[in-house]
């Protein structure tokens, strides 16, 4: 699909073109995502909910007095989730520092548990049928070296003997994978959908 | 940007302007902002398998164990789906709760709800034919089924109504309307899901005094 600019978005959704919002939504949706994963530590119902949020700030801003350079749309989006994000954790820590803890597992709201283990069955699961898939250890030891341990890619290839192209060509064929798993169980498509687009 | 960027962003090695720039190059590119996604997922999962054990990084082939496994895996996944899906899908009371549609009845009163992440109060729902207005974000083009369930110590424990096929009114917005003298009092909550989607349902939860 074709990528509207942020200045053309803006003056339609002002003048309540309602097709701009979805638009703006399916554009923006899965950089928020990118962006407000990295910020609220694997928390997938907060993750839900703050990119919702800021979508509904952005459209409620649009619709009303505007942004003043509508070309820098996206940076103004983004500031938005960023500082939804900070506030978030402030809260967070605020609610940690007086909170009687027994009270709070009595009371664990069952819906955010449930987001969080599923979010986490999910990529474990595909996680899982890739490396199952993986003929070889050497290639399952690389993924762990790569993502989880931080090991720098060639020390890798020494630990493991393997030439740079060969593991590049590994980890680019185990990355495809991985989606592939995703798209083929629709996890991908739920995650991506999530926000109703 | 390239894939040494997205290995960067993702491991958390890329510096502060880099990493804002990099965000805001997402935004307005929603293709490269999936890729970076499928990246962090995979990370995730890496993280969350060896959570458990290492084992599966560096363990011999024992196919029929790791067929028995998986199996178990998925059977349990597969009903922890089943679960969430079918819990607020029962038997419907179309007096309660009806759709909104261009002849319906402006209503005696109408209800805002929206999602506010940590609040601890919930709106009271007003006496008479309230239209009620659910906030979020929909697709315009797609259904969505509304169950009106009985909540009793945040725990649903029964679904009284439930709408299916209803369109949003806006991207914003969807609208039923709901005879407040039909409910007794108590807590219940509106819990709005995408028809044909496994996506999970949000829920907005009201008062009824």
């Amino acid at each position: 699909m074709d990528f509207i600019p942020g200045g053309e978005l803006s003056r339609r959704i002002r003048d309540g073109d309602v097709s701009a919002e979805s638009e703006l939504i399916r554009q923006f949706e899965p950089g928020l995502r990118v962006l407000l994963r990295r910020r609220t530590g694997g928390d997938y119902g907060l993750l839900q909910d703050l990119v919702q949020e800021t979508l509904l700030i952005v459209i409620q801003r649009l619709r009303g007095e505007g942004i003043d350079d509508p070309q820098k749309l996206a940076a103004f989006a983004a500031q938005t989730a960023r500082n939804l994000a900070i506030a978030s954790l402030r809260k967070a820590e605020r609610q940690k520092t007086d909170v009687d803890s027994e009270a709070t597992d009595r009371n664990a709201d069952p819906t955010q548990s449930v987001d969080r283990i599923a979010s986490d069955l999910e990529a474990a699961l595909a996680v899982r049928a890739l490396l199952r898939e993986l003929p070889q250890a050497r290639d399952r030891l690389m993924l762990k070296r790569y993502y989880l341990d931080d090991y720098d890619k060639d020390l890798i290839c020494q630990e493991l003997d393997l030439s740079e192209a060969a593991f590049n060509q590994a980890l680019s064929r185990a990355r495809r994978r991985f989606r592939q798993i995703l798209e083929e169980r629709g996890f991908a498509k739920r995650d991506l959908l999530s926000l109703g687009l | 940007m390239n894939q040494d960027q997205i290995d960067q962003y993702v491991a958390g090695r890329m510096g502060e302007a880099e990493g804002l720039a990099f965000e805001e190059y997402c935004l307005s590119n929603p293709e490269f902002a999936r890729q970076v996604e499928y990246e962090q997922r995979l990370k995730a999962g890496l993280a969350q398998v060896a959570s458990g054990s290492t084992a599966e990084f560096v363990r011999s082939e024992h196919p029929l164990r790791w067929s028995l496994a998986a199996a178990a895996g998925l059977l349990i996944a597969f009903a922890a789906v089943i679960s969430i899906w079918t819990s607020g899908l029962h038997a419907p009371a179309p007096t309660i709760m009806a759709a909104v549609t261009g002849s319906s009845p402006q209503g005696d009163t109408s209800l805002r709800l929206a999602l506010v992440r940590g609040s601890e109060t919930a709106p009271a729902l007003p006496s008479g034919l309230v239209r009620v207005e659910i906030v979020g974000l929909f697709d315009a083009g797609n259904f969505y089924s509304v169950a009106l369930d009985r909540r009793e110590q945040n725990q649903k424990i029964d679904t009284i109504a439930t709408l299916n096929d209803q369109r949003p009114t806006s991207p914003m917005s969807l609208e039923v309307m709901i005879d407040s003298k039909q409910l007794r009092l108590g807590s219940y909550s509106l819990r709005v899901r995408k028809q044909g989607s496994g996506e999970e349902a949000l829920d907005f939860g009201f008062v009824k005094f």
